[in-house]
């Protein structure tokens, strides 16, 4: 295990890395032309536009929480960066939200533009301060809401980060791997840039596969098919590196009888809009999911596994893009208790008797309403299920929620304060963490790897899928 | 009693009070220009009900873990609140309604609230110069806010005899102190009482629509088996 400690004044202190955005200009790349993904101007007046930004932003709610804080210090003990690390105070949330929190009373809030120095109310000088500012709201949080839930307040620190990584987002003060993220998704539609004759190929792959496995020639999946029971949509890291997720929910879906279609265009269920702040870009990416099931005549979308694709495709999709929700939405989770409960599939636990245990994604329990679900799948699907303890709302972040996994530079802060994670992980005991979510997938593989533990990460549908009973008719010769 | 004393109880008390409830009301229409955000999304729970659970919150130490563990903490947080809600109503009943301090058990359990609330409100202040975290976070109206509040507590033990025949200074000292606090609360951070409604309300609602609140602990009926 890794003894080592950042020291955090390096992290906030990171240089703004302006490689790609400088890529992204040479190659007159469409979403920075249309000026869909805004780049950094040192010419440009960052902070009087932030502060602009600032005040059409805000709301009514986060509002209550930019002055609902009593600096209490009760949420520093349910962030994990705080609890991993304890000799430093500036990982405490109220430290982190304090950092909008004091630009709101300089320039907002009434006592901090009278007396700014009785309640600590700042302003940025220069660009260096935004940038020490992306630091904190995009190194040292992931948006988790653990101290939002924890707060006796009701303060809700993750939609302060968040409101502040917009900001920063629209000037172009982000993350490499923000601005990358973004770019692919506007230009491309989906998150990782993948294109639609891959996604294609991926799925005609995936047929062939399960074609092949039930001996089964009419096993289809069907494109842009119209009038279907329902519209599948998945993460973008299922088409790159685990397209067998497709595979074994399509299997499922033709096992239990059902009529369903894949849309070529609105596919990704999942919305970096969420992480970076930017509800422009949250807006588009939901819209052409909904606009795909419109399209498609279809009577429910169906969410494939992912925590932050369930929130924003299910939750904050419709707010971002003020569309109003006519068509159901339900993750994979709901679909597959409907088959096991009305008896349309078999499963048989038997056949995974390694001890699990489950991660709550914070994005499924915390901002989400799936807890017992995934639990009541997993005591049919397996033989020896085991609880983690804190769980569901209160479980802790993988440490690669909030869109971390794409900002390298902070990795080694997200390794240090994985250990409360990696804790709470071997205390079960258990061979395999189960989670139903791929940004979890990655998280926890990183922390597993680095805390060299005993453990392998499974989905719900990876253990659904091994527990399956194939009838007999579609049983291999 | 004295002229002065008469004054500063009642017509000093009275315009400090409606000082704070302008204060206060401009504050609202200040925070209610802000446009409401909107859930158009089907619900899964009731908002309402996550409303009430949400606003509920802070008489359901179980339900959050910062609370759960940090149970002493929640009790001085009760010791601290009734303290200021003892002293409050103090400062209406010994102008109005004199008498009734009169009964000794009554002043010694006013006296008894208000000296656990100091005694809490010491250790808060000490916990806010010596721990990093609480060093961190605090302004000095954060400090300044307890430390006055502590001082209310032992001026208000001192004047609940309310004998200003005998000596007048305890109740000049926690009536003026009263004064003082009715001007500067909606501008400190102690006005959050004023927030807290709010700020549990929007959370509550966002939650309760979503089936986050109330929190489940487990054995709940699964969506998906209608
Ligand atoms: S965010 Fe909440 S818990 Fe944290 S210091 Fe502020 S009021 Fe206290
Ligand atoms: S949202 Fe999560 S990571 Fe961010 S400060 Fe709160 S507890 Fe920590």
């Amino acid at each position: 295990m890794s003894d080592k400690t950042i020291n955090i004044s390096d992290v906030v202190n990171l240089p703004l890395d302006l490689k790609e955005q400088k890529k992204a200009l040479e190659q007159k790349s469409p979403a920075v032309v249309e000026g869909k993904v805004k780049v950094y101007d040192p010419n440009r007046d960052n902070v009087k536009n932030l502060l602009e930004m600032l005040k059409n932003r805000l709301s009514r709610q986060t509002v209550s929480s930019l002055v609902g804080c009593v600096h209490c210090g009760m949420c520093s003990d349910s962030c994990h960066y705080a609890l991993a690390r304890p000799h430093d105070p500036t990982m405490t949330p109220a430290y982190k939200a304090d950092q909008i929190r004091q630009i709101f009373k300089r320039h907002i809030d009434w006592a901090g533009r009278v007396f700014p120095w009785w309640v600590h109310a700042k302003t940025p000088k220069n660009d260096e301060d935004l940038n020490r500012l992306k630091n904190i709201v995009f190194g040292t949080c992931t948006g988790c809401r653990r101290c939002t839930l924890n707060c006796p307040m009701g303060v809700d620190t993750a939609v302060l980060v968040r409101l502040t990584r917009g900001l920063l987002t629209e000037l172009g003060i982000v993350p490499e791997g923000v601005f990358v993220v973004d770019k692919d998704s506007w230009e491309t539609g989906n998150q990782m840039g993948v294109s639609q004759e891959d996604y294609i190929e991926t799925l005609e792959w995936q047929q062939e596969e399960v074609q092949a496995e039930l001996d089964d020639p009419s096993f289809k999946i069907s494109i842009d098919k119209e009038d279907c029971d329902f519209m599948y949509t998945v993460n973008p890291r299922e088409i790159k590196y685990d397209p067998r997720s497709i595979g074994y929910a399509c299997k499922i879906f033709h096992i239990a009888g059902e009529s369903w279609t894949m849309p070529s265009f609105g596919w990704d269920q999942t919305n970096f809009g969420l992480f970076s702040g930017d509800d422009k870009l949250g807006g588009y990416i939901a819209k052409n999911l909904y606009e795909a099931a419109r399209r498609l005549k279809v009577k429910r979308i169906v969410i494939s596994e992912c925590g932050h694709g369930y929130r924003s495709s299910r939750w904050e999709g419709y707010n971002w893009a003020k569309y109003k929700q006519d068509i159901p939405s339900e993750s994979i989770m709901i679909t597959l208790i409907r088959y096991i409960n009305r008896g349309l599939i078999k499963v048989d636990p038997s056949r995974n008797p390694l001890p699990v245990t489950y991660h709550d994604s914070c994005n499924l329990a915390r901002s989400g309403d799936l807890t017992e679900e995934p639990r009541w799948i997993l005591e049919r699907v397996c033989t020896d299920f085991r609880e983690m303890y804190p769980n569901r709302s209160d479980n802790f972040c993988c440490t690669g929620g909030g869109g971390a996994l794409s900002m390298v530079e902070y990795k080694p802060l997200r390794m240090e304060v994985a250990k409360i994670k990696a804790d709470q992980l071997i205390a079960t005991g258990a061979k395999l963490v189960c989670t139903s979510c791929h940004n979890c997938v990655d998280g926890l593989s990183d922390l597993i790897k680095h805390y060299k533990l005993d453990m392998k990460i499974v989905q719900i549908l990876d253990l659904v899928a091994e527990a399956l009973v194939i009838p007999e008719k579609n049983e291999k010769k | 009693m004295s002229e002065f004393l008469r004054i500063l109880e009642d017509e000093v008390q009275i315009v400090a009070l409606a000082f704070m409830a302008t204060v206060y009301t401009i504050r609202l229409i200040w925070m209610f220009r802000f446009k409401a955000g909107k859930e158009v999304t089907n619900p899964v729970g009731s908002p309402r009900v996550g409303a009430a659970y949400s606003m509920m919150n802070v008489a359901m130490p179980w339900a959050m873990e910062s609370a759960r563990k940090n149970l002493s903490f929640y009790v001085q947080f009760v010791i601290f609140h009734l303290g200021v809600l003892v002293a409050i109503t103090a400062t209406f009943i010994l102008p109005y309604w004199p008498e009734f301090f009169e009964a000794e058990p009554i002043v010694r359990i006013f006296q008894l609230f208000m000296g656990a609330a100091f005694a809490v409100g010491l250790i808060r202040f000490i916990r806010r110069i010596t721990s990093p975290v609480m060093r961190l976070i605090s302004t000095p109206d954060d400090y300044f806010s307890v430390a006055l509040l502590t001082a209310w507590f032992a001026a208000g033990v001192f004047a609940m005899p309310n004998q200003h025949e005998i000596s007048e200074w305890p109740l000049i000292l926690f009536f003026g102190m009263t004064t003082l606090f009715l001007i500067y609360v909606p501008f400190s951070k102690i006005s959050h009482y004023l927030y807290y409604p709010f700020t549990r309300y929007f959370l509550g609602k966002t939650m309760g629509h979503r089936g986050v609140f109330p929190r489940k602990k487990g054995g709940e009926k699964p969506a998906g088996m209608e």
